[in-house]
């Protein structure tokens, strides 16, 4: 039996990590939480996760840069954006970007769940409708 | 010569007898002498023959020393002479012969004196009336059928230059060189056949100058029809002709500035108005502001009477005339119904000004509304009423302009006000999704350990702790919203309510002009300044005055008004009423209308009032629906706010 998937989820309000973590792993992935796109940065290269849940507006560093980032390292990882205030001009800056998908905040389980199983099939929502 | 002009003895004498004349000349001892050489003859000679015939030289140069009463003294001395020298030569009836040549003597030297007599009468009354010729101030000459100059008074002398001397016998029109503007031959013609001519000549005089003279030719014919002489009399119209011809060009000039001026000129004729004010009672003690008031029949009236004499091209261009269709005949047809400035000018025609502008809305041909500005010039003198001159200009495109700016700038200060609002929106939206998404996601992920076989009641637990604590922490930041609100109040200045007024009014005019709606202001004096935010208290005033004017929008029929009171309400506060004269609010409207989200209008989101409502109790006011302020009977609906009037000010 293969190892679950590893998905990093990336989020400056604990609240919001801890309950996206607990929504992971009870679909059978593995989680990791981290509080920064930093920290994030950091154990990657090393380690890298499947998929990445990423809030977008965070201190230090916002998730689009972390995105470029983990492009810069040569990383292919696909990154789900959800943000407390979504726009459609940052909708379409990110999906240029290549992000895999973009999700306003609350969000329910159902749709982290379809998101997360199209960017672990590598199928790319870019032209699906939201 | 006859003299054709006086036949009547004139009352003016000459101012001295002509030349010769005087009593007691040369001519006076001649014939006195004469008179004692016959007498000699006759008495002491005896020679037979009718030696005092020769008297009759006596009493013929006597004509010419003496006047009237010489020649009738002269002639009786030689009557007497006569009969002295028969009586001492011969005596009586001596000889038929002798006595015979005496009486012819006597009879040939009275009848010499009578027509001397009549001949000298004859001659005064000719030279009185040459006199008159003399005296006037025409140029007068006589010329032969010819041309050749007989008479040239002194007025001709002043004229043309030359003395009397130095024309006669000369062609006058050769040395007048006159020029004949309607034809030489057919002005000759003219004069025989009627016997008189009159037109216009141009002449040359001494000095080589040209001038114009209105000239009047009489003809005089002898007895058997022939012509006989010409009396030409010659006005000097040179100055009369030039000042004719600057008041023509300056005349021109003008008519070319009224022409092709880009501000619209009038000629009304306002004498009837003028007539009707001078004529209505002011015994009564009531203003005459009133009697219009209470008249409008008479403004009607008034308004029909003001006829249009002239307009200019600009007009035309203004009312949207065609250069061929006649523009209208009254001031009526520009004006619309309750046109408010032609009453005002009719009240400063009757306070005596002789100017009066303003601004207003005129109809153009096709009905469209034209703003104008205009000035009315009033005569200073009551018969000059039918040239009332009327300047009009066209301001749709200032109007336009500011409108546009105004527009601008409230479209500004609503960006302004929707991007503070956007921003708080974000913010707030920020805030309160984090614990809210923390709460949907635990919430999915407690179901999800619990479908789990078997369940995980740890997990669920868990998630279910975080969601209380996800929600408190909602409710945590949202009363934390509010504290932050209230710790910063909007900023307060002193506020000159008559001056936001006008304001509001300026950013709502185009509005009122829309809808065709009437601004009635009424701001009391002892209102003082309030203290409060200028940009939520003009939120206020505006949000009130366009629900006022579009709730006029279905009126007809009535006057669409406009009403803003300012007042102290006797309790500290200033009361604003802005009220309409439209349909009214439902009594079942009035419960809610101040409820978020409530609207009648289509496109409205029902926020309006309830925002003012807050608006003015942060102020420390009340906003409230009621009846008119002086009215409650009438058309409409009021709304009242109150805001704290402050006596004296603070920082």
């Amino acid at each position: 039996m293969p190892a679950p998937p590893v998905i990093a989820i990336v989020d400056d309000d604990e609240d919001v990590r801890v309950a996206t973590g607990s929504l992971v792993r009870s679909l059978g992935y593995t989680a990791r939480i981290y509080a920064s796109a930093r920290d994030f940065l950091a154990t990657c290269s090393s380690d890298a996760p499947d998929c990445v849940i990423t809030d977008v507006q965070m201190p230090g560093m916002t998730g689009v840069e972390m995105q470029k980032g983990l492009r810069a390292l040569g990383s292919r990882v696909p990154v789900i954006f959800v943000t407390a205030f979504p726009t459609e001009a940052l909708r379409e800056t990110l999906l240029a970007a290549g992000a895999s998908d973009f999700l306003g905040k609350p969000c329910d389980g159902a749709t982290i769940i379809r998101s997360l199983e199209q960017a672990l099939t590598g199928r790319s929502t870019r032209d699906a409708t939201a | 010569m006859d003299a054709p002009v006086v036949a009547a003895p004139s009352p003016f004498r000459p101012a001295a007898p002509p030349e010769g004349r005087r009593p007691g000349g040369i001519l006076g001892i001649v014939a006195l002498g004469l008179a004692l050489v016959i007498f000699l003859v006759d008495a002491f000679t005896p020679l037979e023959g009718a030696v005092a015939v020769l008297y009759v030289v006596v009493v013929l140069i006597a004509a010419r020393a003496f006047q009237r009463n010489g020649v009738i003294l002269t002639a009786s001395g030689c009557l007497i002479l006569t009969a002295v020298a028969y009586f001492l030569s011969h005596r009586l009836f001596d000889s038929d012969s002798a006595l015979l040549r005496a009486l012819v003597s006597l009879a040939a030297i009275a009848i010499s004196a009578l027509l001397v007599l009549r001949n000298q009468s004859a001659a005064r009354i000719l030279a009185e009336q040459a006199e008159l010729l003399e005296l006037t101030h025409d140029p007068i000459f006589v010329r032969t059928p010819t041309d050749t100059v007989t008479f040239w008074n002194r007025a001709a002398e002043d004229l043309y230059g030359w003395r009397r001397d130095e024309v006669r016998g000369r062609n006058v029109h050769v040395l007048l060189r006159t020029a004949f503007p309607d034809g030489e031959a057919a002005i000759r013609d003219a004069l025989m056949r009627n016997g008189r001519w009159e037109g216009e000549l141009v002449q040359t005089v001494r000095s080589g100058a040209r001038v114009v003279v209105e000239s009047r030719w009489s003809l005089q014919r002898n007895a058997d029809g022939q012509p006989l002489a010409v009396l030409e009399t010659n006005t000097d119209i040179t100055e009369r002709k030039r000042a004719h011809a600057a008041l023509a060009e300056s005349e021109r000039r003008y008519r070319t500035i009224f022409d092709t001026a880009r501000v619209a000129i009038l000629q009304q004729d306002w004498r009837q108005v003028k007539a009707v004010i001078d004529a209505v009672p002011r015994d009564s003690g009531m203003s005459l502001g009133t009697y219009l008031d209470d008249h409008p029949e008479v403004v009607r009236d008034l308004r029909r009477s003001v006829t249009i004499v002239d307009a200019n091209a600009e007009l035309r261009r203004l009312i949207g005339a065609d250069t061929g269709a006649a523009a209208p005949q009254s001031l009526d047809a520009f004006l619309f119904e309750d046109e408010p400035t032609f009453v005002e000018s009719l009240l400063a025609l009757a306070r005596g000004e002789t100017f009066f502008e303003g601004e207003t809305v005129i109809r153009s041909l096709s009905g469209e509304r034209v703003p104008i500005l205009f000035g009315i010039t009033f005569p200073s003198h009551a018969d000059g009423f039918e040239c009332v001159l009327v300047f009009a200009l066209d301001i749709t495109e200032r109007k336009q302009a500011q409108e546009a700016l105004l527009a601008l700038q409230s479209e500004l200060a609503h960006t302004a006000r929707v991007t503070t609002l956007g921003e708080l929106t974000a913010s707030i939206a920020h805030e309160v999704n984090q614990p809210l998404a923390a709460i949907v996601t635990n919430g999915e992920a407690a179901l999800r350990w619990l479908k789990r076989s078997p369940p995980d009641l740890g997990e669920v637990s868990a998630a279910v702790t975080r969601v209380v604590a996800s929600g408190t922490r909602a409710g945590e930041i949202v009363s934390r919203i509010r504290t932050f609100l209230a710790k910063a109040p909007p900023p307060r200045d002193w506020l000159d309510l008559r001056e936001m007024i006008g304001e509001a009014v300026l950013l709502v005019e185009r509005e009122m002009v829309r809808h065709d709606v009437r601004l009635v202001r009424d701001v009391a004096a002892d209102v003082t300044p309030v203290h409060g935010d200028r940009v939520q208290l003009q939120q206020v005033l505006i949000n009130l005055m366009v629900n006022a004017i579009q709730a006029m929008a279905t009126v007809i029929g009535r006057p669409r008004l406009l009403i803003i009171r300012v007042a102290p309400d006797g309790t500290e506060h200033v009361r604003v009423t802005v009220a309409d004269s439209g349909r009214g609010i439902a009594a079942e409207a009035v419960e809610r209308i101040f409820q978020p989200f409530f609207t009648t209008k289509a496109d409205g989101m029902g926020m309006g009032l309830a925002i003012c409502r807050s608006i003015v109790e942060a102020h420390g006011g009340r906003l409230w629906i009621g009846g008119h302020h002086d009215r409650d009977d009438g058309p409409g609906a009021a709304f009242h706010f109150t805001i704290p009037m402050t006596a004296e000010r603070g920082s």
